[in-house]
C-alpha cells in the first residue's frame, strides 16, 4: 500500500511539473517562442542557454494580486497604519518632551530592577545611555525615535510570536505548516517586503515596524516552541497526575519552565529589530539609521562610524536589560529545581 | 593527508581556472559601473552591447547605489560610468577630477528636468500651478504628514544628495517650510514606491522628482512653476547650500532661489583606463555617446514593458535609432548590426 502511495506522489508531482511547463510556454512572449511548438523537438539549440519561453509567469499575478490588495483592502491597511502610527507618535513625543536627565534616570531605574539590583549592569547601561547624547547632541532625539520603533516592533512580536510558538509546541501539524513560513521570513531579502510596505503603509515608521515583525519574530517563535518542548516530560506527567488541566499545565508548569528560553528569544528579537531599523532608514524611517545612511551617501566614513557606534551602544543597552532580566528568571527557576532536588 | 591532497587539488583547480580565463582573453576588458535607477541601466546596457558585439570586449557590469559605485570608480576599480548625475555629487566628483583620478567624457543626456510635482487630479481640482499656490493650510492638509500633525509632507530628494539641501533652502525661501516637511525618502526606490503608492491609492501626491525616469511615463504629474532659472541667483543659492551641507541647517541665510536648471548628465572614465593607448577606440566611442532625452524616455518605456529585459531594450534602441552609427567606426557598426 505504502509503495503505491509513493508512486502516486511521484505521478502527482510530474503532472504538476508538466502543467507548469505548459503554462510557462503558453504565457511567454511570442517573439521568444519558436514558430511552432514542434520546432522544439527538431531544433535543440535551446538546450545551450535557458530558453526564454521557459519562464514561469509568477511576476504578473503577484503584481495583479498586490494591486487588488491595495484597491480593495486599502482601508484595512490604513487602519493598521493609523493605530501603529498613533502608538508610535504619542510614545515618541512623550519621551522627546521629557528632559534628558529624566530619561536617563528612567533607564537606570528600569535596568536596576530588571537586572535584580545588579550594580555593574546598571552602571554600564547608564554609561551607554549617557554616551548616546555625548557622541553628538543630534543623536539623542534620533535614538529615542529608533528605540520607540524597536519597542513597538518588539511588543508586536511578543503579542503574536509567543502564542504562535505555544501553538507550535502543542500541535505537530501547526509546526509542520509554520516551519517553512518561518524559513521564508528569515531568508527572503528585506527589500522584498520593505518596498511593498511603502505602497501599503506609506513612507515612515510603520513599514519599518512591519519589517521588524517579519524579520525578528521567527527566532522568538522558534525559541518559545523549543523552550516548551524541552520541559521535562516527568514534570508534565507529575502535574497531570495531580489533576492539572491542560491550561493549568501550560500556565503553571510549561511556560514558567520555558521562560529562560523565551527570554532568550526576546533578546534575539531585540537585536534583530535593531539591525532592521537601520536598513529601514532606506525607506525614509526617521532615527539613528539615517545618520549612517547620510554618512555613506556623502562618503563620510567618520560620520557613518560615529552613528554606527551609537547603534552599538543602543544594542548594548537593550541586550543588557533583556539578558539580565532573563538571568534573573533563570536563577529563580533553577532555585526551584534545587529545592525540588533537596526535597 | 586527505586535507593536504584536497589543498593541492584545489590549488591545481584554481590554477587551471585562472589559465582558462586568461587564455580566453578578449580584445579588451571593460568594467562598467551601473546604478539602481532605470535610465542608468539602459545606457549601460546599450554601451555594453556595442562594446561586446562591436569591439569584441569582455564587459563586466557592477550595479549598486550612488556612493559605493562612485567610490569604487574613484578608486580605479570601475573603468567607465555611463551616466553621472554630476550636479548631485558635484563636490566629490570635482575633487576626484582635480586629483587626476578620473577624466570626464562629456554629456550623456543633454537635458534632464528636476522640480516639485503634484499629481494632475489634485492640481486641476485645487488649481495648483505654482509653488506659491501650495502655501495654505488647507492645501497642506491634502498632503498630511502622518508623523507631523498639522503639516503636509513633500517627499523630497534623498538626504546626502545635493538636491535635498537645495529643496530645504527652497522650502525656507518659498515659505513652504511652515506648511510642509521636507521628507527624506531614504533611497530612490523608496521615493518611486511612495509616488506609485499614492497613485494606486488615489491619494494626493506632492513630491520632488526628475526625468528621464520610467515612472514618469506611467503616472500623471504636473510640475509646479518656480521663478525662472537665473545663473547669478543659482550661484548665490549654492553658496548657502554648500554652507548648510557643511555646517547644518542653522546657518541658513535668506537668499535668492530659482527653478532647477536643465541638468546635463555626464560620463566619466578612470584616468588609468583612459590613458592606456589600447583603450583609445573605446574612449573615442564613449566620448561621442549621447542620447537625446526623448529617445531615453522611449527606451525607458520599452524597458518597463519588456519587464526589465535589458538586452532586448538595448537591441530595440539600436534598431530604432541611426544616430549611434556615427559614434563608432563603420566596421564596428557592421558587427553590431550583424548581432542585432
Amino acid at each position: 500500500m505504502k509503495k503505491y502511495k509513493n508512486y502516486l506522489k511521484l505521478f502527482i508531482y510530474s503532472v504538476i511539473f508538466i502543467f507548469v511547463i505548459i503554462i510557462s510556454y503558453r504565457s511567454a512572449r511570442p517573439r521568444y517562442k519558436p514558430e511552432h511548438y514542434t520546432d522544439i523537438f527538431k531544433d535543440f539549440s535551446w538546450l545551450d542557454d535557458w530558453p526564454k519561453w521557459l519562464d514561469f509567469p509568477l511576476m504578473q499575478p503577484l503584481n495583479a494580486g498586490f494591486d487588488w490588495l491595495i484597491e480593495n483592502y486599502g482601508m484595512f491597511f490604513d487602519g493598521i497604519n493609523n493605530f501603529l502610527l498613533g502608538l508610535y507618535t504619542s510614545m515618541k513625543n512623550t519621551i522627546v518632551d521629557l528632559p534628558w536627565p529624566l530619561v536617563i534616570a528612567i533607564v537606570i531605574f528600569i535596568t536596576y530592577f530588571a537586572s535584580g539590583k545588579k550594580t555593574n549592569t546598571t552602571i554600564l547601561v547608564a554609561f551607554c545611555t549617557f554616551f548616546l547624547g555625548f557622541l553628538s547632541p543630534r543623536y539623542w532625539d534620533k535614538c529615542i525615535m529608533t528605540v520607540c520603533i524597536v519597542v513597538i516592533g518588539m511588543l508586536l512580536c511578543i503579542v503574536i510570536g509567543i502564542p504562535v510558538g505555544i501553538a507550535m509546541a502543542r500541535n505537530k501539524k501547526v509546526r509542520n505548516a509554520l516551519l517553512p513560513v518561518l524559513d521564508l521570513m528569515q531568508t527572503i531579502p528585506s527589500f522584498c517586503y520593505l518596498i511593498p510596505g511603502i505602497l501599503l503603509f506609506g513612507l515612515g515608521a510603520v513599514p519599518a515596524i512591519i519589517a521588524i515583525f517579519v524579520y525578528a519574530v521567527p527566532p522568538l517563535i522558534r525559541l518559545t516552541d523549543l523552550g516548551i518542548r524541552l520541559v521535562d516530560k516527568e514534570v508534565i506527567e507529575a502535574s497531570e497526575a495531580f489533576g492539572a488541566s491542560k491550561r493549568q499545565t501550560l500556565w503553571g508548569v510549561q511556560i514558567p519552565l520555558a521562560l529562560p528560553n523565551i527570554m532568550q528569544g526576546i533578546n534575539q528579537c531585540t537585536m534583530m529589530s535593531l539591525a532592521m531599523v537601520v536598513i529601514a532608514s532606506m525607506i525614509g524611517t526617521r532615527g539613528i539609521g539615517d545618520e549612517v545612511l547620510l554618512g555613506l551617501q556623502q562618503l563620510n566614513v567618520g560620520m557613518a562610524t560615529e552613528a554606527g557606534i551609537a547603534i552599538v551602544l543602543l544594542a548594548i543597552i537593550f541586550d543588557r536589560i533583556t539578558q539580565s532580566y532573563g538571568e534573573r528568571i533563570q536563577e529563580r527557576t533553577q532555585k526551584k529545581k534545587e529545592i525540588e532536588e533537596h526535597a | 593527508m586527505k586535507f593536504l591532497r584536497n589543498l593541492v587539488l584545489s590549488f591545481v583547480f584554481a590554477g587551471v581556472m585562472a589559465l582558462g580565463t586568461t587564455s580566453a582573453n578578449a580584445a579588451c576588458k571593460v568594467h562598467l559601473g551601473d546604478f539602481d535607477w532605470d535610465s542608468a541601466n539602459v545606457h549601460t546596457a546599450i554601451v555594453s552591447f556595442i562594446l561586446e558585439k562591436g569591439y569584441g570586449c569582455e564587459v563586466e557590469v557592477t550595479k549598486g547605489s550612488t556612493s559605493p559605485i562612485m567610490a569604487a570608480h574613484y578608486d580605479g576599480q570601475l573603468d567607465i560610468i555611463t551616466e553621472v548625475w554630476r550636479d548631485n555629487i558635484v563636490k566629490m566628483h570635482e575633487e576626484a577630477v582635480n586629483a587626476g583620478k578620473i577624466v570626464e567624457l562629456g554629456v550623456n543626456t543633454p537635458s534632464s528636468t528636476q522640480g516639485f510635482y503634484v499629481d494632475k487630479a489634485t492640481s486641476d481640482k485645487y488649481n495648483l500651478k505654482h509653488v506659491d499656490d501650495m502655501k495654505s493650510a488647507e492645501i497642506a492638509k491634502l498632503f498630511a504628514d502622518p508623523e507631523e500633525p498639522g503639516k503636509g509632507r513633500m517627499t523630497s530628494c534623498i538626504s546626502g544628495w545635493t538636491c535635498y539641501t537645495i529643496n530645504l533652502v527652497k522650502h525656507k525661501v518659498y515659505g513652504l517650510e511652515e506648511f510642509y516637511t521636507n521628507f527624506d525618502p531614504g533611497s530612490s526606490g523608496a521615493l518611486d514606491a511612495a509616488i506609485a503608492g499614492g497613485f494606486k491609492k488615489g491619494k494626493p501626491v506632492f513630491t520632488y522628482y526628475w526625468t528621464p525616469t520610467g515612472l514618469m511615463g506611467k503616472v500623471d504629474l504636473v510640475q509646479l512653476k518656480e521663478p525662472a532659472y537665473d545663473l547669478a541667483c543659482w550661484t548665490e543659492m549654492m553658496v548657502v547650500v554648500e554652507d548648510i551641507k557643511a555646517n547644518g541647517p542653522d546657518v541658513f541665510k535668506d537668499t535668492c532661489v530659482s527653478a532647477y536648471v536643465d541638468m546635463a548628465l555626464t560620463k566619466s572614465a578612470t584616468t588609468k583606463f583612459a590613458n592606456d593607448p589600447a583603450n583609445k577606440p573605446i574612449i573615442d566611442f564613449i566620448k561621442k555617446y549621447s542620447v537625446p532625452t526623448a529617445d531615453v524616455n522611449k527606451s525607458l518605456g520599452f524597458y518597463m514593458e519588456a519587464d526589465g529585459d535589458l538586452e532586448a531594450t538595448a537591441k530595440d534602441f539600436l534598431k530604432g535609432s541611426k544616430a549611434w552609427t556615427k559614434w563608432v567606426p563603420s566596421d564596428v557598426a557592421k558587427k553590431v548590426k550583424a548581432a542585432l
